[in-house]
């Protein structure tokens, strides 16, 4: 199937395996906080993007990167051992990705039944291979278990035509120099489940000095969390912030940014990066691995097994100040 | 005012809020240059939580003035101590001055994160006081809360009034030929007879207290106490958390219960904190005439009626609130009571309370529970205080009722005659399905 799209024209856009599909549903998961989701698909040569929103004031988009470059273990010196030389790893998410469409086809597709649909071919303890092709005869996407020998499972989804309204929430840098700051997942996640406390919104404050981001949610009572950078090296990650800027979120959307992500992150102790843009326009960015389970002898001492990733963006619009 | 504490003790802190807040929803914190009090009563006025903790219990503790207090939803505390303790390095707490509006709740993470809450107060507090002097209860028993746990395990889930029947262990020989032996503690569930449809189970249990509890005492005649079982379960996992046993004081149906952790030798966490819960129990002694509870001793004493056993009223099923000035010895029978079936020997005190209206009133209002900690009874009708009745009154008959129009009961009185039938038949069921000892196997 790798003719020339000109020849056959009813050859798929795209036929891709994937071979850990419990690590996609995490994924997509992580952007799935409520019950009836539509989202947009988009295919492309490096990968596939869901794109879901809602209210014209949150979207969350997540990557399945073709490939994907990754650096185990940082590491400045060209000087090294054949083991070391793999610093920057090409980690293939996908075992396999024939693209053969022109231009990238989009499509509406129900997130919920899509998750629902992958947990199906998903089974505890084992990885298993599945193959995404699209499109099927009447537009659907295809999912077919290919691993087992003896059986078969096999679904078709329904897609729609996606809504003519643009998506892009535009976002922009705020000024001359990036305000952002990098926070552990964990951290973050919990921060917010507190805030569910006071009220309906959140205040979100950098300040420069002393460098510290603080989320602020008042009403039948009042919390304030802070983030010192210098309080403790493994909080804050990472902090840029030159004019001070304060802007208040709605704390269900805010909360839709953590409240699914999956156990493996705070496991791993990832970082989420947060990033203010112009107008207010809040960027978080998480990190969810869509690893096999590797068996614990691999990782040998100091050498962390590659680990696949998918990108997780969301883009919360500030509230109107009054 | 301000405290600051970190380590074992926050958890204790964490771990007195969270029964707290199982037994009711207002917390009311009093700061002496001493001690801090942490009270709590419940909605129906049934049961009374109270912690006191020494300033040596804090890292830092001080009070402006002779004292400083506030009143808070246990609801938002709780909310505070969301994060776990185990994360917590240390937190503080600050009320900038008397009158301020809000209550000031400070975390300091290890992870370096800071939360600070801040709680608004309570506008008009109430803040009662409830002093109960251990020495005046007889009775007494002391017990491992896993060991209470598991007895109450062989009791429904759902049930929420139990009935502990204690009698004299000295009164029958432990080899004694009735079946149930050396057992002179019973519980017994109880079932409210008004309810529709309640529990059709019944269940009863006979204990050793040599084998079961550490500690019993009760001289004289036996008698039953009934009280809810939910804060009895909150008060068991909060002495277990605290690792010491359960003190529980009692004299007779009517009377207040208290509990106090009992703390083992030479444990330091007790010299600084201390705390009590007392419970309301029924008026009415679940101990029928002529039927004994456990040994099949026949009443005792005055004729067809044992002295402590009370036969049924139909119509007189009041239960009123226990917090009663333990030296109002008057109690009147009412001449509803036709029945006839008890008599007051002098000295004794009969636990059911039916009387004119006056003294009705009167002795609801007589608690040792006043506003502002005055512990003296407060005669004039107070505002939100005095009249309500607890959980376990009810009003006993329609007459009664209409005289006595300030209680407002959950029970229906018109159920009186069906159910006291009831329970005499369950009674003696009860007794007679003991399981025999020498069943074949």
């Amino acid at each position: 199937m790798n003719s020339s799209p000109a020849i056959e024209q009813d050859a798929p856009d795209l036929v891709c395996q994937l071979d850990n599909v419990q690590g996609m549903v995490d994924a997509l998961t992580c952007v799935r906080w409520k019950r009836h989701q539509d989202a947009l698909v988009e295919l492309s040569e490096h990968g596939i993007v869901l794109i879901v929103e809602e209210s014209g004031c949150l979207q969350a988009k997540v990557y399945l990167q073709r490939e994907v470059w990754i650096s185990p273990k940082p590491s400045n010196s060209i000087h090294q051992t054949v083991e070391s030389v793999m610093l920057y790893v090409c980690e293939k998410l996908f075992t396999k990705y024939e693209y053969g469409a022109e231009g990238r086809p989009r499509f509406g597709i129900s997130l919920g039944l899509l998750v629902d649909c992958l947990n199906t071919f998903s089974s505890p303890g084992h990885s298993n291979t599945i193959e995404i092709k699209y499109p099927g005869p009447d537009m659907e996407l295809l999912l077919k278990s290919v691993d087992t020998l003896n059986s078969c499972i096999y679904s078709e989804i329904r897609t729609r035509i996606p809504e003519t309204s643009e998506w892009d929430y535009n976002f922009e840098q705020a000024g001359t120099a990036p305000l952002t700051f990098t926070v552990k997942s964990a951290a973050l996640k919990e921060a917010i489940d507190d805030l569910e406390w006071p009220g309906s919104s959140v205040q979100i404050s950098l300040q420069k000095s002393p460098p510290c981001v603080t989320f602020r949610g008042e009403g039948h009572g009042d919390l304030q969390i802070d983030f010192m950078y210098y309080a403790n090296t493994d909080l804050l990650l990472a902090f840029h912030c030159d004019t001070e800027v304060s802007y208040g979120y709605k704390y269900k959307f805010l909360k839709a940014i953590t409240a699914n992500i999956p156990g493996n992150v705070a496991r791993e102790n990832r970082g989420s990066k947060l990033t203010i843009g112009r107008g207010g326009m809040l960027k978080v960015q998480h990190l969810v691995s869509v690893a096999k389970a590797l068996a614990p002898q691999v990782e040998s001492a100091g050498y962390q097994p590659p680990s696949r990733i998918a990108y997780i963006e969301f883009f919360v619009k500030p509230e109107e100040t009054a | 005012m301000e405290f600051s504490i970190s380590g074992n003790a926050l958890k204790s802190f964490a771990r007195s809020i969270i029964c707290l807040a199982r037994v009711g929803n207002e917390l009311v914190v009093q700061a002496s240059p001493t001690q801090l009090g942490l009270h709590t009563l419940n909605a129906s006025r049934s049961a009374y939580q109270s912690i006191t903790l020494e300033s040596s219990f804090f890292d830092a503790y001080a009070v402006q003035g002779p004292q400083a207090h506030f009143s808070v939803l246990l609801k938002a505390v709780c909310s505070v101590l969301r994060t776990p303790v185990a994360s917590i390095d240390h937190m503080s707490v600050q009320l900038p001055d008397h009158d301020a509006s809000k209550v000031k709740w400070a975390l300091e993470c290890y992870s370096g994160m800071k939360k600070t809450y801040w709680i608004t107060c309570n506008v008009e507090p109430d803040i009662q006081h409830l002093s109960l002097d251990r020495r005046r209860f007889p009775s007494s028993l002391v017990v491992h809360p896993r060991n209470l746990s598991k007895l109450l395990g062989n009791f429904q889930s759902s049930l929420q009034e139990i009935t502990i029947i204690a009698t004299d262990q000295t009164s029958f020989p432990s080899d004694a030929a009735s079946e149930i032996g050396g057992k002179a503690v019973e519980f017994q569930s109880y079932v409210d007879p008004t309810k529709d449809g309640d529990s059709l189970l019944h269940t009863k249990l006979w204990i050793d207290p040599s084998e079961e509890f550490l500690q019993y005492t009760h001289a004289g005649d036996p008698i039953d106490i009934t009280f809810s079982l939910k804060e009895l379960k909150a008060f068991l996992s909060f002495c277990e958390g605290c690792e010491a046993d359960i003190h529980l004081f009692f004299e007779k149906a009517g009377e207040p219960i208290l509990m106090a952790p009992k703390f083992g030798l030479g444990d330091g966490s007790s010299s600084s904190f201390d705390a009590t819960l007392v419970l309301a129990t029924m008026l009415v002694s679940q101990l029928q005439e002529g039927v004994p509870p456990g040994p099949p001793e026949a009443a005792n004493s005055t004729g067809g009626n044992a002295a402590e056993q009370v036969g049924s009223e139909p119509q007189e099923r009041s239960r009123q609130s226990a917090f009663e000035q333990p030296s109002d010895h008057t109690r009147v029978w009412s001449e509803l009571s036709g029945t006839g079936t008890k008599s007051i020997s002098g000295s004794e005190e009969r636990p059911q309370a039916q009387g004119q209206q006056d003294v009705n009133i009167q002795r609801i209002r007589e608690m040792d529970i006043s506003k502002g900690g005055a512990p003296a009874g407060d005669n004039a009708p107070g505002p939100s205080n005095s009249q309500r009745p607890t959980q376990m009154d009810h009003a006993e008959g329609s007459r009664v009722r209409a005289e006595n129009n300030q209680s407002f009961s959950q029970r229906h009185p018109s159920n009186w005659v069906d159910a006291s039938e009831d329970e005499d038949e369950d009674d003696e069921d009860g007794v007679e399905a003991t399981p025999p000892h020498n069943e074949d196997y």
